[in-house]
């Protein structure tokens, strides 16, 4: 369900003046007769690669993400950073604006700072940007919005933060991409957030159940495993054959990923071990698991969650996933 | 009561006293009969005067210029063109104050603000006793009309001029007229440092080597040298805000329990904290102090020029415009806490903070992960912008799994008052016109915090290597980095 916004004050501004007009929304709001917590966890640095109209308004931005419902489940202060990479301009930013958007019952209502920055210079300077906004004392996240193999991470900016977010469902070339992730995973720089590494969740889950009713892992070393997917979903296969390598310790012979007719559902996957097979199912409604010569299917549920709610999911976290590092890891070794 | 601003037509009166005063007037907080006097060598009206006022006001005052009360503060205003040079350079002020305070009504109560360079401190307050402008202010006389001078640092470049400065005051002025602004003290946060240690009781008690860590305090400018080249060639970070500024907030957030809230009480405390600051010379000055100059680099995403190729600045400059330095305070409460005190300019934000970062909780229990320590409780007082004060604590994240994260208790006045918090001169010049100290350095501390700082500065004179560099628009050199890191602590990002 989407968060309501309860008022929402935003005005154009400038780079100089972001500080100070913020500062004037929030003595604005001050006089209202509700009183208004200042909510803030981290800091949101949503980077975005666009070339806008130039006449478009910097508010509109705030309409074609899930911000709102990301910052209202995870109260951050928000920095959107568009920017044109196709002309770079030195006098930079060249267009901003400040809002607060405010949330919850009148009881226990409470106010988001938000800001975007529309710049198109160098990429060396954007940090510069972030430094200036960001408050320093919050751990700070960034979200990636793009596809990481057309836009490719800046490094200086990703390394600002203490968590990468970004969602592999976007991925053209899994490849491409994973080639560009390879020095942060490599080198720990960040803690890694996949969106989509969420929705293998339930298949995982039951995997783990599947191999504590047996007593022995479902893919075991030396396991033929195919990965059949839905051609929207090759990252979520790649993904889920990195998580397999990863926890087979390198085995012989890497799971075979292709695309297929998979009906409903986004990954089927089969495992054979000498006289063993099994086929896992994941779709919108869970992860099913089918041995032969076992009883009755193993089901674990998908959580219903928007993008919104995985996105503040993983800013809670604020953590490496040790798992989707090692499958992360185990991908790059294979690309 | 009439305040006489010498230097009355400069960039100060411009942008910071006269647009203080005015809103001083929109609040009421002014004296009935008040009358301020401007003082230059320029020839100007009383009405050209009007008008380069009202346009400080309109661009630099906290109050938008509301028509109505700038008809009747206009009214206060007055210039007069005169020169402390010759015997009778301030004849036509000694003149203009007849004429105002006769046709006014008033008691001659002057303040006399010497908003010009320190070079003119002592030839002016000369002048001014020449002028028989000033009678020494005794406790027997204490309904005469009184006679207060305000000057603005640096009060001296080390501490023989600072001594020369004070001397020469002191000729005329006894130390209880003389009211020395650092207008840092007037802030409302710094303000309420005082407040919130000894006016709540849960700080006080963790305020000692017992439960703090380490304590840093940041003045950060996002500015560069701009227009002031010439004075910042001959000055430097550790002149031009350590000596003062930060040693001030320092004595502030560390002194000892006043027994009362009197000037000279508060103002003792502090002095000792100065007294108690363990000497940095020699050697250890390379080991506790780092300073560097800004390269070029990027302000909020715009290219801008290193310090040295600023204008007016030296391409060979060795000045710095950052320094670091790991401080302690050699007192029973503060024995063996160190304090990291860092200031610059074109640093990535404007922002000055002190954080107090206690020890950290054993590590069992939450806090028993290498991979996953907690972050430590910090008390953070915001002096600029959004000034308040924050506490982190570690609270459980709601959901299944016991998941400690940061979060904040945090106080904004913006959003808690819903007003904008007054300008440091405006509280400043309101203590002086009430005879005030308390936010005024005294001269003992002046030369003690100018005492502490000389060895820094000779060991530096000393030395002809090149100073590191840093981006501007980044924190600092690497090298302060390490001066912190070195015990195992980290930079506060602002």
């Amino acid at each position: 369900m989407a968060a309501a916004v309860a008022e929402r004050l935003f005005r154009t501004s400038s780079a100089d003046s972001i500080d100070a007009d913020l500062a004037a929304l929030w003595r604005e709001l001050a006089q209202r007769d509700v009183p208004i917590a200042r909510a803030v966890m981290s800091n949101l640095v949503v980077f975005r690669d666009r070339v806008a109209a130039p006449d478009a308004h910097v508010e509109a931005v705030m309409t074609d993400l899930p911000l709102d419902d990301v910052v209202a489940r995870h109260p951050s202060r928000l920095i959107v950073l568009e920017h044109e990479s196709g002309r770079e301009e030195p006098d930079a930013p060249f267009a901003s604006g400040v809002g607060i958007a405010t949330f919850g019952p009148e009881s226990a209502r409470y106010g988001i700072e938000q800001i975007v920055v529309r710049a198109a210079c160098t990429e060396a300077s954007l940090p510069s940007i972030v430094r200036r906004l960001a408050r320093g004392d919050l751990p700070t996240s960034v979200w990636w919005t793009e596809d990481l193999a057309a836009v490719p991470l800046l490094e200086s900016l990703v390394t600002m933060g203490r968590q990468l977010v970004y969602d592999s469902r976007d991925w053209r070339d899994v490849g491409a991409a994973l080639r560009v992730l390879a020095p942060f995973v490599e080198e720990h720089r960040v803690d890694l957030a996949d969106v989509n590494w969420r929705r293998l969740g339930p298949l995982r889950r039951a995997l783990e159940h599947a191999a504590s009713e047996t007593g022995k892992p479902v893919a075991a070393a030396g396991a033929r495993v195919r990965i059949a997917h839905h051609r929207d979903e090759a990252s979520l296969a790649w993904l889920l054959a990195g998580a397999l390598m990863a926890a087979a310790k390198r085995p012989a012979t890497p799971p075979h990923v292709e695309a297929a007719e998979t009906g409903d559902a986004a990954l089927v996957v089969t495992i054979e071990h000498e006289t063993e097979r099994a086929t896992i199912t994941l779709s919108s409604a869970g992860a099913t698991v089918e041995r032969a010569r076992a009883g009755s299917p193993l089901v674990v549920s998908m959580p219903l969650e928007s993008e919104a709610e995985a996105v503040a999911a993983e800013l809670r976290l604020l953590s490496q996933d040790a798992d989707l590092h090692a499958a992360l890891a185990a991908l790059v070794r294979l690309f | 009561m009439t305040i006489v601003i010498f230097g009355g037509n400069g960039d100060l009166a411009h942008r910071k006293l006269l647009p203080a005063l005015y809103n001083l007037h929109v609040d009421g907080l002014l004296p009935p009969r008040l009358a301020i006097v401007g003082v230059g060598r320029k020839e100007m009206t009383d009405d050209a005067y009007r008008d380069f006022a009202k346009e400080g006001i309109g661009k630099f005052s906290r109050r938008p210029l509301d028509e109505q009360a700038w008809g009747a503060f206009s009214k206060m205003l007055f210039f007069v063109n005169a020169s402390i040079d010759g015997e009778s350079g301030l004849a036509p002020l000694g003149a203009k104050l007849d004429t105002i305070e006769h046709e006014g009504g008033m008691k001659s109560d002057r303040i006399y603000y010497l908003a010009v360079p320190p070079t003119l401190f002592a030839p002016t307050v000369r002048q001014l006793a020449r002028s028989r402008f000033v009678a020494r202010e005794t406790a027997a006389d204490a309904d005469a009309p009184f006679a207060r001078i305000i000057i603005e640092k640096p009060i001296g470049r080390d501490l023989d001029s600072a001594r020369a400065i004070n001397d020469a005051i002191a000729e005329v002025f006894d130390e209880r007229q003389i009211y020395r602004i650092d207008h840092y003290l007037g802030k409302e946060t710094v303000q309420n440092i005082l407040v919130m240690r000894f006016a709540n009781s849960i700080f006080e008690p963790l305020f000692n080597q017992k439960y703090v860590d380490h304590v840093q305090i940041t003045v950060a400018e996002e500015e560069g040298v701009g227009t002031r080249a010439g004075y910042y060639e001959q000055a430097g970070a550790l002149r031009d805000m350590i000596q003062n500024h930060l040693l001030q907030l320092l004595a502030m957030v560390t002194l000892e329990p006043p027994h009362a809230l009197d000037a000279d009480v508060i103002r003792d405390e502090k002095l000792e904290v100065l007294q108690s600051l363990r000497p940095i010379a020699g050697d250890d000055v390379d080991a506790n102090v780092v300073r560097a100059s800004y390269a070029a680099g990027f302000i909020t995403g715009k290219p801008v020029v290193g310090y040295r190729q600023e204008q007016g600045v030296d391409p060979n400059s060795r000045v710095e415009t950052f320094v670091a330095l790991r401080i302690f305070i050699d007192n029973w409460r503060w024995a063996g806490v160190p304090f990291f005190l860092r200031t610059g300019k074109r640093l990535p934000k404007r922002a000055s903070e002190i954080s107090v970062q206690l020890k950290e909780v054993p590590p069992i229990l939450f806090n028993a992960r290498p991979d996953a320590r907690l972050d430590p409780n910090v008390l953070s007082i915001r002096i600029q912008p959004d000034e308040g004060f924050s506490f982190g604590i570690s609270s459980k994240l709601p959901g299944p799994d016991v998941r400690p994260y940061p979060v904040k208790m945090d106080f904004h006045y913006g959003s808690t008052f819903g007003a904008t918090t007054p300008e440091a001169y405006e509280r400043l010049l309101l203590d002086v016109m009430h005879g005030d100290a308390t936010l005024f350095m005294r001269r003992d501390a002046v030369e003690a915090a100018w005492r502490w700082v000389m060895p820094i500065l000779d060991h530096w004179s000393r030395q002809n290597a090149a100073l590191p560099t840093y981006p501007a628009g980044d924190w600092g050199p690497a090298e302060a980095d390490r001066l912190i890191e070195a015990g195992g602590r980290r930079w506060r990002p602002l």
